[in-house]
């Protein structure tokens, strides 16, 4: 406000002296027709609305999320100025009216004209963009300008309308956070298999009484290493993992590849459990029916007990990815947007957390229970045993 | 010429002493029946010479050769001294074929196209050529004994030993394996044969030796061992056998 009344008594002042100083031209006319531009365009860029609320300046972000009733000035600083608005939602009142502005400790009172918001879009429809076409008027001369603004739904009050426009507004966050948690989970347990694959073989392999001291020494190592690992992994929650592998040494720079590095390394703890669990339960006859032929244990071991354990623990590899769809919800702790942490994000966005929990409680059992009936179908095409989902990590 | 020589074997799991000084001669081509109750420790016998048991004391010569050192010795010796288990032990993962060519392929490194010419003959001898292709677990007992024979022959041995290779199969079963051990036998392969089928021993056997208590108890040619028994414990333990006969 105050710039605007420096201005316009920089102005009479300058103008001031021009009238003194020169008689009246041709060149003072045009002189004057600039400085009537100006006023018009100083009027276009800085005429505010008010909002209903309190009276408050209007904003454009507040004009894009546009959901209550607002008030248009009449004049602004001797430039008239009228109004049309061709919206279905909107209704702009024919009597101007006189509201009072806060200045301070004092209010002043400004002539407007109200617009009415008739009804809100619905969330199927969703923002609405509405045009006020205002015409300036000043001096003989008119200018007009297009004001744009969109008009949007409000989140209704009850859960059923709640939880409609928040699967409709927030739909897509809700899509990316479980596109990641799958990619995650996916690549996490696939990841995490490969490993297993070399911790189970380590602790599996015994030293045999015809080993060298080196072979032996090897053997009982990786024995006890891979033990320790999994000890440490099976041992501690997957969030205290994520949070010291990300806030202790912010592994890769990027919390999302250090997630998928704890999401694998936990996973392969698992696995490696399932695998020699597994080959455990494989007939003592199939290794000797191998070793009987003249090849080797590793031999026996590559070609005739593993196939058959891993196909064995095929299941419950495949639960393991089920459990792993749950469980990377902790790496919400480090920051990375799957699908609990994009929820918490919406809810941090409306503050209706009763209906975005519910929300994606529904997609993660959406997701489990479809990927395990998958599971189930493939392992019964394959002619193995399925297994129920069991208790997570 | 003794292929295989054992001299005063011991084995002891623990403090129970199985095999409490074993002495057998075996000559190439010899078909030896080893016959006793359960426990006398025949099995695990069969089980010291390719070394799938670890005998405690004692010695086995191969050819004149001890192969007990090292790992790779003792899987030499495996490749020519094949085994036939009582319940199959055919690799579940590999279909009839796979179960054949594996181990010719990977321990005597042969040519794979050669191995499955050679398969399907030997599969064709066993009279289960047809099934190249099935998975064991759709064949019945004695379908699958009789591709283990198969696998056995494979690795061409010089000896195979048969751990009461019919003990696992129904009665109408056992017929279609024996013949095929019948056949075997012409061939001329040196092969020792723990089981409890006493007129297969009688019939097809050069040599029956009874194993009572961890020791070789009696020997001989199956006529005087059957008929004429000379010791106590063999002549009680073939009493119900020559009744039943």
């Amino acid at each position: 406000m105050r710039k605007v009344f420096k201005k316009v008594i920089l102005f009479t002042l300058v103008f001031g002296i021009i009238i003194v100083i020169f008689p009246k031209t041709n060149a003072e006319y045009i002189n004057n027709a600039t400085t009537e531009n100006e006023t018009l365009n100083d009027a276009i860029e800085n005429v505010k609305f008010y909002s209903s609320f309190n009276y408050q300046t209007l904003t454009q972000d507040k004009l894009n999320k546009l959901t209550a009733d607002f008030y248009l000035p009449v004049e602004y600083f001797g430039v008239s100025i009228s109004y049309v608005i061709d919206s279905e939602y909107l209704a702009l009142s024919q009597e101007t009216e006189i509201i009072n502005l806060r200045q301070g400790t004092s209010t002043i009172e400004k002539e407007v004209l109200k617009v009415t918001v008739l009804n809100l879009p619905n969330i199927i429809k969703g923002e609405q963009e509405f045009v006020i076409q205002a015409t300036f008027n000043y001096l003989e001369k008119s200018f007009t300008y297009n004001y744009q603004g969109f008009i949007t739904p409000v989140i209704p009050d009850d859960f059923l309308g709640g939880a409609l426009y928040t699967l409709v507004r927030y739909g897509k966050m809700f899509l990316e956070g479980a596109g990641l948690t799958l990619l995650i989970s996916l690549i996490g347990t696939v990841l995490g298999f490969i490993l297993a694959l070399f911790l189970a073989t380590a602790k599996i392999i015994a030293p045999t009484p015809q080993d060298k001291a080196l072979g032996r020494f090897l053997k009982i190592f990786f024995n006890k290493l891979s033990s320790t690992y999994i000890t440490i992994f099976r041992g501690t929650p997957m969030i205290v993992q994520a949070s010291f592998f990300w806030y202790g040494f912010g592994l890769f720079g990027n919390a999302l590849l250090c997630g998928l590095f704890v999401v694998s390394l936990n996973t392969a703890a698992y696995i490696a459990e399932i695998i020699r669990g597994s080959v455990n339960t494989i007939d003592k006859g199939q290794t000797e029916g191998s070793l009987a032929l003249g090849l080797s244990y590793s031999q026996t071991f590559i070609f005739v007990i593993f196939p058959q354990a891993i196909k064995n623990s095929m299941p419950a590899i495949g639960n393991e990815f089920v459990i792993n769809i749950k469980d990377t919800a902790v790496l919400s702790v480090i920051g990375i947007f799957e699908l609990f942490n994009q929820t918490k994000k919406i809810t941090s966005l409306h503050y209706r957390q009763l209906e975005a929990y519910a929300i994606v409680a529904l997609i993660y059992l959406i997701l489990t229970y479809s990927i395990t009936s998958i599971l189930k179908l493939i392992e019964k095409r394959m002619g193995m045993k399925p297994l129920e989902l069991t208790s997570s990590n | 010429m003794n292929i295989l020589q054992i001299k005063n074997l011991h084995k002891s799991y623990g403090l129970e002493e199985v095999l409490k000084g074993v002495n057998l001669e075996v000559s190439k081509g010899e078909i030896i029946s080893i016959i006793g109750s359960s426990g006398s420790g025949k099995s695990t016998l069969l089980r010291c010479i390719n070394y799938l048991e670890v005998p405690t004391s004692g010695e086995i010569l191969f050819k004149d050769t001890d192969y007990h050192a090292t790992n790779k010795l003792i899987q030499n010796l495996r490749s020519k001294v094949t085994m036939v288990f009582q319940s199959f032990n055919l690799f579940d993962n590999f279909n009839v074929l796979e179960n054949l060519i594996l181990a010719p392929q990977k321990v005597l490194k042969l040519n794979k196209k050669d191995l499955i010419e050679k398969a399907y003959q030997t599969l064709d001898s066993v009279g289960m050529k047809d099934f190249s292709n099935k998975l064991p677990k759709h064949l019945s007992g004695g379908q699958k004994q009789r591709v283990a024979i198969a696998r056995a022959l494979m690795m061409n041995p010089e000896i195979i030993l048969f751990d009461e290779p019919t003990s696992a199969l129904d009665p109408e079963m056992v017929g279609e394996v024996l013949d095929v051990m019948k056949s075997l036998a012409k061939t001329g392969i040196t092969m020792l044969i723990v089981t409890h089928e006493m007129s297969f021993a009688k019939e097809l056997s050069d040599r029956v030796i009874f194993m009572n208590e961890g020791i070789v108890y009696e020997e001989g040619n199956p006529d005087i061992i059957f008929n004429n028994p000379k010791l106590p414990r063999t002549k009680e333990f073939l009493k119900r056998f020559n009744n039943n006969f």
